[in-house]
């Protein structure tokens, strides 16, 4: 032992044992918070940059759809569920207003199912380019966004010129979608049907958007540092999503062909071609992909749809006062972030005795404190960015 | 020909839920299935419920969602149900699908009301842990052996169970149900007091 | 009164001003660029209104309106070292500022020690992170802060052994030998002498690392985890408002445009282009190539998102080292060959 006395700082009799003691963090993310879609509080504790264990704490959104629609009746609902998901609008009155409509014995007719689907797609078409430009926005590169944002405007001016509301159309009426140009007594037979020049400029915007999805392709798919953070991560084998109902592009990124445009007829997606797109490994690299492509095939099913338009009238005839017969009726929709249904209880009155709403988020999220487990700080951004939900529809 | 798709459409639907709901009774061991309107329900013993799923889990490994409903005569909000003499109960539902055929069947069973306890299927599918919380605090079920029944939604220091038929809206205690509202005249230029 | 030009106090007092508002001005600059730049890459328009119809003043008025915010310090905050740390950060971006030779005789300092200055100097800077992160009292920020000292000291190395290659060709430390000893011929054709810039002279390896490295010194976009807006809120800088932030802000700027320049002098060749004299054009022939330089720090932000943070490490450690280390024992051989 030195006794010079700059030396002996450095000298101690104590030993260091190797296994150093360090206390977990609580980190607290949210609610408000710039990545986590909305008001979702995850509570983690963490080692370092490793996280232990998460809980999510949701139910800052909780608007008690349900039990607002026992108090409502089934055109107020209508008004009502384009809301639970705002970025897929009119994707959310579909599968009720089917719901409601197969209660009643009545189906609408063609040329109303066919406005449905063009909306419904366009509207996914918006839903996809969101998430394909905020995804990368979260993992640092804002310029997707930028890109992705302007065709997506495109889109909603055209939704907006068929349905007045970009966001929230409220444009289904049980029997069909809304016939009439508005209420006052001279306006109430003024059928407002498709707006003129609606089929170039829809041909022109689909354009568009395919342009910008190769630009997605060469800007985030092609970037190695994209692919080194998404690639591998936050994996969900396929048994798991099927045990936590993961559906929508989550779901097919594991490699699961389930796609309910195919297997269900809620709309008339039997007479157009589309491809289902498959992920192979479920990590967050394969859920972008997926909807990538996805968006490419919606841009296909909306140019066919709008050649194939049938004319006919918009709204099928419907009582005056609408009382939905006793009955169960579950109708499932694929939405752009999953399943998303209604399960009606009618009991014969104005509005339902119980509605029961399936949102797709509630449950992609479930499966969020397993898939949060052993993985890293940064990497909760990856994995919570690529699943896509959205906490109205978690919360409803 | 709307006429006939829509019957075509719909008998259609029917004819496979009701196949659906005879394989799933069977294999379940129930006696009571219905399938009207393309849904498939099969009910199902409280004291079976586990053991039912456990059966269906291979066949449908989807789980869509799990829900409660409660059936009371006197009801808070809305409107009662049609059948004054309705049994009183919670009935709690399960909504299982394949992923193949897209078959799906809902598993249903009742509870009664003073003592609505079920055993959990967070064992079978993973996934009902978040709808059992759900349905545990809209209505007052317990669920036997769920690992976490805290509150999903609701603030901890909440009281009562909202779902429930008498659990009443604080805007309809204010003002009443307003009638036939949708069905007035848009207010226009002849008729501004529309 | 040029024995007042002789005095040194005066001197000191005339080269600091002169540095300081010439990098405070090139930083107002350099903000603008990146508004303008980021914004037609994003098919946007960028600043519009304040100053005419190319919104040159907005720097200036986003510089006033932080002058004017309220100074707010969490209450839980350790006051002495939360005030201190943008003090602290900025005086490492300035106190590389001293020794960038903009000609031969305009140089605040021209110190033997030039090029190792720097480097030390530059890490002073990474204090300034991490008293700014432990002192916020705030988990997010602690995060930050710590992410952010690990990222630097990580990148110190590639970044000093990337300059050791040219030190090696050059042959001196000084700032000022080693544009000199950029502008002696290479090789003839006749009777005209090439000169090259060390880029050119096969320190192609030593600049890619260079570049990489201060991209993570200066924490921008891809190496940006510190600030990471999208999960820690702007980590470090999470509770910092008004001047203070405007301090760390400008600290930045300043950084960006001294990394630029030292790379331009260290391997684009300074202030020298063969033909012009470098003491009419010098400065303005540095600033050219600094900005070509910063135009790609800019471009890259604005392109790439960011690593994490065990691959940024990886990353470091495990290529850019060894690739230096090659690259010095390559440079040595071939010095000592050629």
């Amino acid at each position: 032992m030195t006794t010079d006395p700059r030396m002996l700082m450095h000298h101690s009799d104590v030993a260091v044992s190797v296994e150093l003691e360090t206390p977990d963090m609580t980190l607290n993310l949210g609610p408000q918070h710039p990545s986590t879609h909305g008001v979702l509080r995850l509570v983690a504790r963490v080692d370092g940059e490793r996280i232990e264990e998460v809980e999510p704490v949701v139910g800052y959104m909780h608007r008690g759809y349900e039990k607002l629609a026992e108090v409502r009746t089934y055109p107020q609902i209508t008004a009502l569920v384009n809301r639970i998901d705002w970025v897929s609008g009119f994707a959310n009155e579909v599968a009720f207003i089917v719901a409601a409509e197969r209660l009643m014995g009545i189906e609408a007719p063609e040329r109303a199912q066919f406005i449905r689907l063009i909306l419904t797609e366009m509207f996914r078409i918006s839903n996809h380019l969101v998430f394909m430009s905020s995804y990368p926005l979260e993992l640092g590169a804002a310029t997707p966004l930028m890109y992705a944002l302007r065709e997506r405007e495109r889109v909603l001016d055209l939704i907006e010129g068929v349905t007045g509301g970009r966001f929230h159309p409220n444009f289904n009426r049980i029997g069909g979608v809304k016939p009439a140009a508005g209420g006052g007594s001279n306006q109430k037979n003024v059928v407002q049907d498709l707006p003129a020049g609606f089929l170039s400029e829809t041909r022109d915007a689909m354009e568009k958007v395919l342009q910008v999805c190769d630009d997605m392709v060469d800007l985030v798919l092609g970037n190695e540092i994209f692919v080194v953070r998404t690639k591998g991560v936050g994996v969900i084998p396929p048994d798991r999503a099927l045990a936590h109902g993961v559906s929508g592009p989550n779901l097919r990124a594991s490699g699961v062909d389930f796609d309910l445009r195919k297997v269900d007829d809620y709309l008339p997606y039997d007479r157009f071609e589309f491809d289902v797109p498959l992920g192979e490994n479920g990590d967050c690299f394969d859920r972008y992909l997926v909807r990538l492509e996805e968006v490419r095939q919606a841009t296909g099913i909306v140019l066919q749809a709008i050649d194939s338009i049938p004319s006919g009238s918009l709204r099928a005839k419907v009582p005056r006062v609408i009382k939905v017969p006793k009955g169960e009726c579950y109708v499932r929709a694929e939405n752009p972030k999953g399943e998303m249904g209604y399960h009606i209880v009618s009991e014969g009155g104005r509005g339902p005795y119980r509605l029961k709403i399936r949102s797709a988020s509630f449950s992609n999220l479930s499966v969020l404190p397993w898939l949060l487990e052993g993985v890293l700080v940064p990497d909760i951004i990856a994995i919570l960015g690529s699943l896509d939900f959205v906490l109205g529809d978690v919360d409803r | 020909m709307t006429e006939s798709r829509s019957d075509g459409a719909a008998a259609e639907r029917d004819r496979k839920a009701a196949a659906t709901a005879e394989r799933i009774a069977a294999l379940v061991g129930s006696d009571t299935w219905t399938a009207q309107f393309g849904t498939a329900k099969v009910v199902v013993a409280a004291g079976n419920w586990v053991e039912a799923h456990r059966r269906v889990a291979a066949e449908l490994p989807f789980f869509s969602w799990l829900a409660a409903v409660d059936w009371a005569r006197d009801v808070a909000v809305g409107e009662p149900p049609e059948d004054p003499e309705t049994p009183e109960r919670y009935e709690v539902m399960s909504r299982l699908a394949d992923v193949t055929e897209g078959e799906a069947v809902i598993l249903s069973t009742s509870l009664p009301k003073d003592a609505p306890v079920l055993a959990t299927l967070s064992q079978v599918y993973g996934g009902a842990e978040w709808h059992e919380r759900e349905a545990a605090e809209m209505f007052g079920i317990s669920f036997d052996g769920h690992p976490n029944l805290v509150k999903l939604y609701l603030p901890d220091s909440f009281e009562g169970h909202p779902l429930r038929k008498s659990f009443p809206l604080l805007s309809r205690e204010v003002k009443p149900w307003p009638g036939s509202v949708d069905v007035e005249d848009m207010p226009s230029t002849e008729n501004p007091e529309a | 009164m040029s024995g007042l030009f002789d005095n040194f106090w005066v001197m000191l007092v005339v080269k600091l001003g002169a540095v300081v508002t010439v990098v405070m001005v090139l930083a107002l600059v350099i903000i603008y660029a990146e508004l303008k730049i980021s914004a037609h890459m994003q098919s946007r328009i960028g600043p519009y209104y304040a100053g005419g119809r190319w919104g040159w003043a907005q720097p200036l008025a986003d510089a006033f309106k932080f002058l004017q915010k309220e100074d707010l310090t969490p209450a839980d905050a350790d006051r002495p070292v939360f005030k201190a740390a943008p003090m602290v950060m900025l005086a490492g971006s300035f106190a590389v500022l001293v020794i960038l030779p903009f000609s031969p005789n305009l140089i605040a300092q021209d110190l033997d020690l030039g090029i190792f200055y720097v480097l030390a100097a530059s890490s002073v800077g990474t204090l300034g992170v991490l008293m700014a992160g432990w002192a916020s009292a705030n988990k997010y920020s602690l995060m930050g802060g710590l992410r952010a000292a690990a990222q630097l000291i990580a990148y110190e190395l590639p970044l000093v052994l990337a300059v050791v290659g040219v030190v090696i060709q050059a042959g001196t430390l000084s700032m000022v030998g080693i544009v000199e000893a950029q502008a002696q011929p290479v090789f003839h054709i006749g009777s005209v002498g090439i000169q090259l810039p060390y880029l050119f002279q096969g320190q192609v390896i030593g600049f890619l690392i260079f570049m990489v490295a201060a991209l993570a010194e200066l924490s921008r976009t891809p190496f940006d985890l510190p600030i990471a807006e999208s999960e820690l809120v702007m980590g470090y800088l999470t509770e910092y408002s008004g001047i203070r932030f405007t301090m760390f802000f400008l600290g930045e700027y300043v950084g960006i445009f001294a990394m630029s320049s030292i790379a331009a002098t260290l391997f684009l060749g300074g202030y020298h282009v063969p033909g012009l004299d470098a003491d009419v054009f010098g400065p303005v022939v540095l600033v050219a190539k600094a900005m070509l330089l910063v135009f790609l720090i800019i471009w890259f932000r604005w392109t790439f998102p960011r690593v994490r943070e065990d691959q940024l490490q990886g990353f470091a450690w495990r290529w850019l080292v060894p690739l230096s280390l090659a690259n010095i024992a390559v440079t040595a051989v071939l010095k000592v060959a050629l």
